[in-house]
């Protein structure tokens, strides 16, 4: 299996900062070594480690605190190739996307049984009555309509009720809930601009604000620490792009015009990649990113050094460098 | 026939005619795509001709222009077409007892119309920069001209106006003849469930088609005009368009789509159910109220193909409950069809075939969507093969195996030919199940997260195992193709030299088949029949004691106790010409 990053280098090479610093070895980056070939798959079948959410038995966000946070030794791959057969969803590396899949894991569950009952029920059925003699002359009885409508309406309650119930706590307590990321003082902040076919990123610097000389910009490298809230603001230079974290079940339109955002938390350690889900144009299949989750100490490095560099390269008559924004709080 | 009669048979025929060619090449298109994801970059065998530089390789831009081929072609071309100009227009007047449709030059400008819209689809392949590339959804701004420039995204652009015009103009004709032509004692309650398809479906038509084509014509004037409508951005600077705005209206109407392409098939399956099981249909009131229920749901739930653009989340929420409810309708009308199975005598004819074969697909397409229709599990399955291999089982699938179980049903009384029963079997039975094979590994692939329209998608580390499964994919798609030899050579032979159709080969009591004779002359009935009864009237125990089969007409009137010696003597034949 091909090194994981080497598809990056194209694009990264030209306006990346920072590449492989000395503060962290290189571990972790571009230069680390993968083995993730040899990783045992640690896919969770749907529904791991969760029952149907409830919602409410919850911490407000649902997520883990960063010392709990299970995590893999730095230099891991975690998305690796899978065998040919593996058909579960992309590995999970987020703390909360074991939520959704927990639920989708339902949803699947529910489907499975209502598939084989109205199969079996058919199959059953014209295999039974093939040619019978005795036909009913009617077009139900009273009782046998009542049967069709309670039977469609406690279907119908069991699972259209669990994906409402399922999906609405899990958008109350994650995808909405942006006072986790405002509120936490670790929350990372990050801008994304999509181009046709990249992804430029900034971020703030040490200064904590955007638009200042240390605002550091990368392109289709995302960086973040592992286990604190990562918040996206989402724009697109040219036409619609889709933003999309497959391993940590994010996904979300970069519209021209206006600002979209949102926010994950990674669980784990490694290098997972970004992918664009709207179709924009003939490359669009080369629009990948990667999306390296680093430990604390590493990024806090890695931003260091990558804010001189950028320091050191301002020019002040570049305006054209300076896309980003105030951050908008919402 | 004349070629430009405007009696609403020849039309069907013509948009029978088209409507398969068009299927042909939708189909070709989607072989290309299945043949790049099992052989990304290989070159494609007959294919140098058209692609000479690639040596019949697709490139990425022409594999962009193939998928959006495909699905354009496909929707506006080739199944509409066939569901509404084809069957619908052949079916819907005779059904109901009418001598034609209420504007009969309308339904011919209307053929007219499509058949622009047909050729200027075609005339796109032939253009420098070649045909439209911006996918099927044409999302602006990237079908804008500053992002697709070619004439080939234009040409098409109003080729999709055109196939909107005449979509508005038969949903208009066929709502005001099932309102105001049906035959004396055709009430509501007696239509037979096609028609209630047909006409639940036309109304969409009339009410969402003229916003897709406001839509479509609002790009075109951004693409020929230098207009800015849905270029950015009204929500950042306060001036110019939004592109956002395009997607709400498309989806207006691209929602409702789906019910049109699928209400008729409903119908149909409602319809030969009851017929091959011999008996009445289970719940027909429940039937048609829940297709009504449908239709009525069908514009509110549009939004949920936008749960990640970044709208509210109070829509979210409430686009989520809507496309939640209209599961509930549509159980009811597949347990209905199950229970008219239950306890009838089950006759399996192909167009009985196509019909378990649509239920099935229909099932398991409703059954996969039902993740997509909640915000939180819509996340990691949007923009993936997921939401491809549920939307082809529905509209595709389900549409393609109505439309021939249509056609098998209805072709003695189009031609006056019987096809032959076997290879009618044979085909509508391989393809159902080679439907599930293709689209089945669609779901796959997309669950472990492979997105749609990827040139390659093994560019991306975490696809790289869906390999193989792609390939085995291809390989049903490839004999999905291959089955429809079967249709072919059916349809050839029996045109050619298939015997006469009885009048009544399957034994029901509709008006097309007890009121007319196969086929019907222009004016559809000799005299306007007066309809008696509902259209399932199967296994009555007063007709089999009277006439002796269980099957009574629509218009033929039941004889009294005494004289039922005598009646018996009367078959379907002396029915036939409206013996009311
Ligand atoms: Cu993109």
């Amino acid at each position: 299996m091909s090194p994981l990053p080497s598809g990056a280098e194209d694009t990264a090479a030209l306006r990346e900062v920072g590449a492989a610093l000395p503060g962290n070895g290189g571990a972790g980056l571009h230069g680390a070594p993968e083995v993730g070939a040899a990783l045992p798959d640690e896919t969770p079948s749907p529904g791991r480690g969760d029952t149907l959410p409830d919602g409410a038995a919850r911490p407000e966000s649902g997520l883990v605190p960063p010392g709990s946070a299970p995590t893999v030794a730095a230099g891991l791959t975690p998305d690796a190739p899978r065998d040919a057969w593996t058909l579960a969803l992309p590995e999970d590396a987020s703390t909360h996307g074991h939520r959704i899949d927990a639920l989708l894991g339902w949803s699947h569950r529910f489907d499975a049984v209502l598939v084989a009952i109205a199969l079996g029920w058919l199959v059953f059925a014209v295999w039974r009555f093939r040619g019978a003699r005795r036909v009913a002359s009617d077009g139900g009885t009273r009782r046998s309509r009542a049967w069709v409508l309670g039977l469609a309406l406690g279907a119908f309650v069991v699972v259209d009720g669990t994906l409402l119930l399922g999906s609405h706590a899990y958008l109350r307590d994650v995808l909405w809930n942006f006072h986790v990321p405002a509120e936490d003082p670790r929350t990372v902040r990050i801008e994304v601009n999509a181009h046709q076919w990249s992804w430029e990123a900034r971020y703030a610097g040490e200064d904590g604000r955007f638009g200042t000389p240390d605002d550091v910009v990368t392109w289709n490298d995302l960086r973040v620490p592992v286990g604190v809230p990562v918040w996206v603001q989402l724009v697109s230079t040219d036409v619609v792009h889709g933003f999309s974290l497959p391993h940590f079940r994010v996904k979300l339109d970069a519209i021209p015009g206006r600002v979209n955002q949102t926010w994950f938390q990674a669980a784990r350690e490694g290098t997972w990649e970004v992918a664009c889900y709207q179709h924009c144009g003939t490359s669009h299949y080369k629009m990948r990113g990667l999306l390296h989750v680093m430990s604390p100490e590493s990024y806090a490095a890695w931003l260091h050094e990558a804010g001189r560099q950028a320091v050191q390269a301002h020019d002040e008559n570049d305006s054209a460098a300076r896309w980003g924004w105030e951050w908008k709080a919402p | 026939m004349s070629l430009f009669s405007s009696d609403h048979k020849a039309v069907a025929r013509r948009y029978l005619w088209s409507g398969l060619g068009f299927l042909l090449l939708g189909g070709v298109l989607a072989l290309l795509i299945r043949w790049q994801w099992a052989l990304p970059g290989q070159p494609v065998p007959g294919l140098a001709w058209a692609l000479p530089e690639s040596h019949g390789a697709l490139t990425p831009p022409s594999y962009t222009a193939v998928f959006t081929m495909h699905g354009l072609i496909m929707i506006f071309f080739a199944v509409t077409p066939l569901l509404f100009g084809a069957l619908g227009h052949f079916v819907l007047p005779l059904a109901i007892g009418a001598r034609g449709l209420a504007f009969p030059r309308l339904s011919a400008l209307g053929y007219q119309v499509y058949a622009v819209g047909g050729v200027l689809v075609l005339a796109s392949f032939g253009v420098r920069l070649g045909p439209a590339s911006a996918g099927w959804t044409a999302y602006p701004p990237l079908s804008t001209p500053a992002f697709t420039p070619g004439l080939g995204q234009t040409l098409v652009t109003v080729a999709v106006l055109c196939a909107a015009a005449s979509a508005f103009l038969y949903g208009l004709n066929f709502v005001v003849t099932v309102v105001r032509c049906r035959a004396p004692g055709m009430t509501w309650g007696r239509l037979p469930l096609t028609v209630w398809g047909l006409f639940f479906a036309s109304v969409l038509n009339v009410l969402f088609v003229p916003v897709l084509a406001a839509a479509t014509a609002l790009l075109l004037m951004d693409r020929l005009l230098g207009t800015q409508f849905f270029i950015a951005g009204a929500a950042a600077v306060g001036g110019g368009g939004d592109p956002v705005v395009y997607q709400h209206l498309f989806w207006l109407f691209g929602h409702p789509e789906v019910y049109i392409l699928i209400l008729p098939a409903w119908g149909m399956v409602g319809d030969f159910v009851a017929f091959f099981s011999r008996r009445p249909a289970h719940g027909y009131r429940l039937t048609a109220g829940a297709m009504g229920a449908v239709t009525a749901l069908s514009g509110l739930v549009y939004a949920h193909h936008l749960f990640t653009s970044g709208m509210s989340p109070l829509l979210g929420r409430a686009f989520m409950v809507l496309t939640l409810i209209i599961s509930l309708p549509a159980q009811v009308m597949f347990l209905n069809w199950l229970m008219t199975l239950w306890r009838g005598s089950v006759r399996l004819t192909s167009p009985m075939l196509a019909a378990l074969g649509t239920m099935v697909v229909f099932g398991l397409g409703g059954i996969t969507g039902l993740a997509l229709g909640a915000v939180a599990t819509d996340v990691p399955l949007h923009g993936t093969l997921w939401v491809v291999g549920h939307f082809h089982l529905t509209m595709g699938a389900a549409s393609f195996l109505a439309v021939f179980a249509g056609l098998y049903f209805w072709f003695p009384k189009m031609y006056g030919r019987a096809m032959h029963e076997g290879l009618a079997k044979a085909h509508v039975l391989s393809s159902a199940v080679l439907f599930l094979g293709v689209f089945g590994g669609q779901l796959a692939a997309g669950y472990a997260g492979q997105l749609r329209r990827l040139y390659d998608p093994y560019q991306y580390t975490y696809l790289k195992h869906l390999l193989a499964l792609n390939q085995w994919t291809t390989v049903f798609a490839f004999l999905l193709g291959a089955v429809q030899v079967l249709f072919v050579v059916n349809l050839v032979w029996t045109l050619r030299r298939g015997r006469a159709a009885e009048q009544n080969p399957w034994e029901v009591g509709t008006l097309e088949w007890t009121s007319a004779l196969s086929p019907p002359p222009e004016g559809n009935f000799a005299t306007v029949p007066v309809v008696l009864r509902g259209p399932h009237a199967l296994s009555q125990p007063e007709v089999l004691e009277r006439l002796g089969r269980d099957w009574i007409g629509q218009a033929e009137p039941l004889p009294e106790p005494a004289s039922s010696e005598a009646d018996d003597a009367l078959g379907s034949v002396s029915t036939v010409g409206g013996a009311t």
